[in-house]
């Protein structure tokens, strides 16, 4: 039963909503369904999207390893569960479910980028300059190679 | 108002030096398909945008583009920086090499400077959202052509995220479509045009 319900669901994950007797001449994508299946934001990250249901890679391959648990890319990766969410906000500014994950991960970005202030990785101009002497240029930019990143 | 966050949206480590593979993909930087057009056109359309939703949705996939602008900068520049003799004489960057040395700059993989000719901003949101459907399709194909081209895994691995990206847009773009539509007048779709505060229309 359970294998049952769970291969409706996969193969709803990728299916949307279209209108019913939709008029002529307009270009339609369907609506993706409200609360949809999600990822965890560190696999979210090295796949490029937060959601299965549209998780389309070229020939079949995508990205597998994800990325070493240093605060940078925790950062990276609760950022981009951020703005995968605001952009689906953006067209389905009704889902309570998605608001409601919205706000648990930005609460969890002000903690990391808090404890990454603390040790010096300041990400904008303002925050670097308040922690006593002007950080802004130290360290790596974010375009400069690493072998330790 | 931009504010710089000193940090990539996705990892940039790319280990090998390769300068044939980043003068094809500079493409994406300022090619015609790239992510300088990208961003220039949703932050330009968006102005002439009717409601709420369509300026929040074109700021905020304009606003990632500039950091997968960044993004493809930083794979250029990391895939150049650091060339021998024998290196800046290859086939494919020994042209790009005499303008513009190891510096990143706006052009296509063919030469091409990077050309306000290949976006548009039409001041109407049917077409402008028809545009960047459109545009959306062609981005992902010029990273699905990246990825045969290249047998750089590191730089595979960033051009998978930002390709899922496109595909991800297309989506956003498309919805917000809909959503416009369902707010005009359902009999005729373009019985005005719906950026244009001109709520007489000449008979």
């Amino acid at each position: 039963m359970n294998d049952k319900n769970n291969a409706v669901q996969a193969s709803q994950t990728g299916r949307g909503r279209l209108p019913d007797g939709a008029p002529l001449a307009m270009a339609y994508v369907p609506m993706q369904q409200s609360d949809p299946e999600q990822y965890a934001a560190g696999c979210a990250l090295i796949k490029g999207t937060l959601f299965p249901g549209l998780d389309l890679p070229y020939m079949g391959v995508s990205n597998t390893k994800e990325k070493k648990p240093t605060l940078l890319h925790e950062l990276q990766a609760m950022s981009f569960a951020i703005a995968e969410l605001g952009l689906y906000l953006d067209t389905h500014p009704d889902d309570a479910e998605a608001l409601q994950l919205y706000n648990q991960y930005a609460e969890q970005y002000a903690m990391v980028q808090q404890q990454a202030a603390q040790q010096g990785m300041a990400l904008t101009q303002i925050e670097s300059a308040a922690c006593g002497s002007y950080g802004w240029l130290n360290g790596p930019w974010p375009w400069d190679y690493e072998t330790e990143a | 108002m931009f504010v710089y966050e000193k940090k990539l949206q996705y990892p940039v480590k790319i280990s090998a030096i390769n300068p044939r593979l980043a003068s094809i993909i500079i493409s994406q930087y300022g090619g015609p398909d790239g992510e300088l057009g990208a961003s220039l056109r949703y932050l330009s359309q968006r102005f002439s945008m009717p409601t709420p939703e369509l300026k929040g949705l074109l700021t905020d996939i304009g606003t990632e583009e500039l950091g997968h602008l960044e993004m493809i900068g930083a794979i250029v520049h990391q895939l150049t920086r650091s060339l021998t003799e024998e290196q800046i004489r290859e086939k494919g960057f020994d042209t790009y090499f005499v303008d513009h040395t190891a510096g990143v700059f706006p052009q296509a993989a063919s030469g091409f400077p990077w050309s306000t000719s290949s976006m548009q901003s039409k001041g109407d949101a049917i077409a402008d959202l028809t545009e960047d459907m459109g545009a959306e399709q062609k981005a992902r194909v010029t990273y699905d052509n990246i990825l045969l081209l290249s047998d750089d895994p590191d730089v595979n691995d960033v051009i998978r995220f930002l390709r899922e990206r496109e595909i991800v847009h297309f989506q956003r773009f498309g919805e917000a479509m809909e959503n416009l539509r369902q707010k005009l007048d359902e009999k005729n779709y373009y019985f005005y045009n719906p950026s244009l505060n001109l709520k007489q229309p000449r008979s």
